[in-house]
């Protein structure tokens, strides 16, 4: 078994590798939740608001970023404000990456989430809202009071569903050279500390991936059934 | 619309402000403290040792040419599709890292004087190396070839058949797996790469397509790019930069630097 005795005398180097990257998408997974989780909630109260110029314009900015590729959006993102504002407003080095795409995601993500939001908002019986109104209750302790945790309930498994995807979304900071999980993987294919042409990290890459997927169903569905005490 | 206008309008205007530019990439660099190279993992050129840190002919040459600045030196892993991109985007100052003086390249970067020889070379399975020694044999092959590199330019020139893919490890990764006929890559990788003793041990590089130069890149108009020239003659005088070749096994390609 060459192959297999070749593949354990790798393993060292190579998880060393895969975990540095993994630790950068797990940095960019938790800095683009907790941006876009609030993030979200701000563009929905825009979407849904009464002055019409501001929800306008925040549905057409939500139907663009929704309408148009993340990929392009890193790439936008990173290198416009060098290119064309002659000022690379990032930083240099692997930090001004991470920046940029945290901020591209946070703002990508925060467009989905804000669409979710608005049908858990939306999704509640006026009648309670006129009830509230009638007991003299403010708009805001009837949304807080109210509809804000019944929004919650209704949300989890959509929001589930971004979670999951966002993930595996974290690869694509790779086309900015963000050095995460793919990008680790990858490098032993083209020869990365004294191991080329081994193209079973880049696979192994994959394990990462659903052990942690696995492990957030579990906590999300938890989430749920802790959540589902009125029906 | 037209209050969405003068908004956009207004943000222009915020952002040129800011974006006042500095007449001299050497004084921006200086200012910075800190030169921002651009590379990918290329053995021998820039590779990382044991501990993480960026070593190779290349890697050792720009750090002294950053001490040589008085400022500290940071090595960026890019995609080397973007290079071009990067550049001018400011998110690296250069360009280090074996790259070939193409027409291309040098219409859209200021380039240093070559500093090392290079040749596109073409690999095939040991076994059928006999029959592919000469470029007239090549005509039947199916070539794997890095999208937008030399050997593809290289194979598009001999009007042979092309299959692009990522990158050059890709390509031998073709060859291996039969799934293209054979390759073309940079010699110094061939070298290192292919053959007895690596993990391609069932290829062989055979002909040598052309003869070209690494440079290394600067943004256009930059006068970094004079100021690595007279860095690399003083470095060749005094033998420091046959030395960094001896410790990289790439002495008998170094160019003379006068």
């Amino acid at each position: 078994m060459p192959l297999f005795n070749q593949i354990v005398e790798q393993m060292p180097i190579v998880f060393r590798s895969l975990n540095e990257g993994f630790g950068q998408t797990l940095r960019l997974f938790f800095v683009t939740l907790a941006g876009a989780l609030p993030l979200g909630l701000v563009i929905s109260f825009g979407s849904m608001s009464r002055f019409k110029p501001l929800k306008w314009l925040t549905r057409m900015f939500v139907g663009i970023i929704r309408g148009t590729p993340l990929m392009i959006q890193l790439l936008i993102f990173f290198y416009f404000p060098g290119l064309v504002l002659k000022n690379n407003i990032w930083g240099s080095g692997e930090s001004g990456r991470f920046l940029a795409a945290s901020i591209a995601f946070i703002i990508n993500y925060a467009c989905y989430f804000s669409e979710i939001y608005r049908g858990g908002i939306q999704g509640i019986p006026v009648g309670q809202e006129e009830a509230g109104l009638v007991l003299g209750m403010t708009p805001g302790q009837i949304f807080f009071r109210v509809k804000l945790m019944q929004m919650i309930k209704r949300i989890v498994p959509p929001i589930s569903n971004e979670i999951i995807t966002l993930v595996k979304d974290t690869s694509l900071a790779r086309i900015i050279s963000l050095q995460e999980i793919i990008w680790a993987g990858q490098a032993f294919m083209k020869g990365s500390q004294g191991i080329s042409g081994a193209i079973w990290p880049l696979f192994f890459t994959g394990v990462y991936y659903l052990v942690w997927n696995g492990v957030l169903s579990w906590l999300l569905g938890k989430l749920e059934k802790k959540l589902d005490y009125f029906r | 619309m037209k209050k969405l206008l003068v908004l956009l309008m207004a943000m222009m205007m915020i952002f040129s402000v800011a974006s006042a530019e500095t007449a001299s990439d050497k004084q921006y660099v200086l200012d910075k403290g800190v030169l921002v190279v651009g590379i990918t993992d290329f053995a021998p050129m820039d590779y990382k040792d044991e501990n993480g840190n960026w070593i190779g002919f290349d890697a050792d040459v720009a750090a002294a040419f950053a001490a040589e600045l008085g400022v500290k030196v940071e090595f960026v892993e890019i995609d080397w599709d973007n290079k071009i991109l990067e550049l001018d985007a400011k998110a690296v100052d250069c360009i280090w890292n074996g790259m070939t003086l193409t027409d291309a390249v040098k219409a859209a970067m200021e380039t240093s004087n070559p500093y090392m020889n290079n040749a596109q070379v073409v690999v095939v399975p040991a076994d059928k190396a006999d029959q592919y020694q000469t470029v007239e044999s090549l005509a039947d092959l199916v070539f794997a070839v890095e999208a937008g590199s030399a050997g593809e330019a290289e194979v598009a020139a001999l009007n042979l058949n092309a299959n692009p893919v990522l990158a050059q490890a890709d390509a031998l990764m073709e060859v291996a797996a039969g799934t293209s006929d054979a390759a073309v890559i940079d010699a110094l990788m061939a070298a290192a790469m292919v053959g007895e003793g690596t993990n391609y041990a069932q290829l062989t590089y055979t002909v040598g397509l052309n003869s070209e130069e690494y440079g290394v890149g600067f943004r256009k108009g930059s006068d970094l790019a004079a100021e690595l020239n007279a860095f690399l003659v003083k470095m060749y005088a005094d033998g420091q930069l046959q030395t960094i070749a001896e410790t990289y096994k790439v002495q008998a390609a170094l160019i003379e630097q006068k």
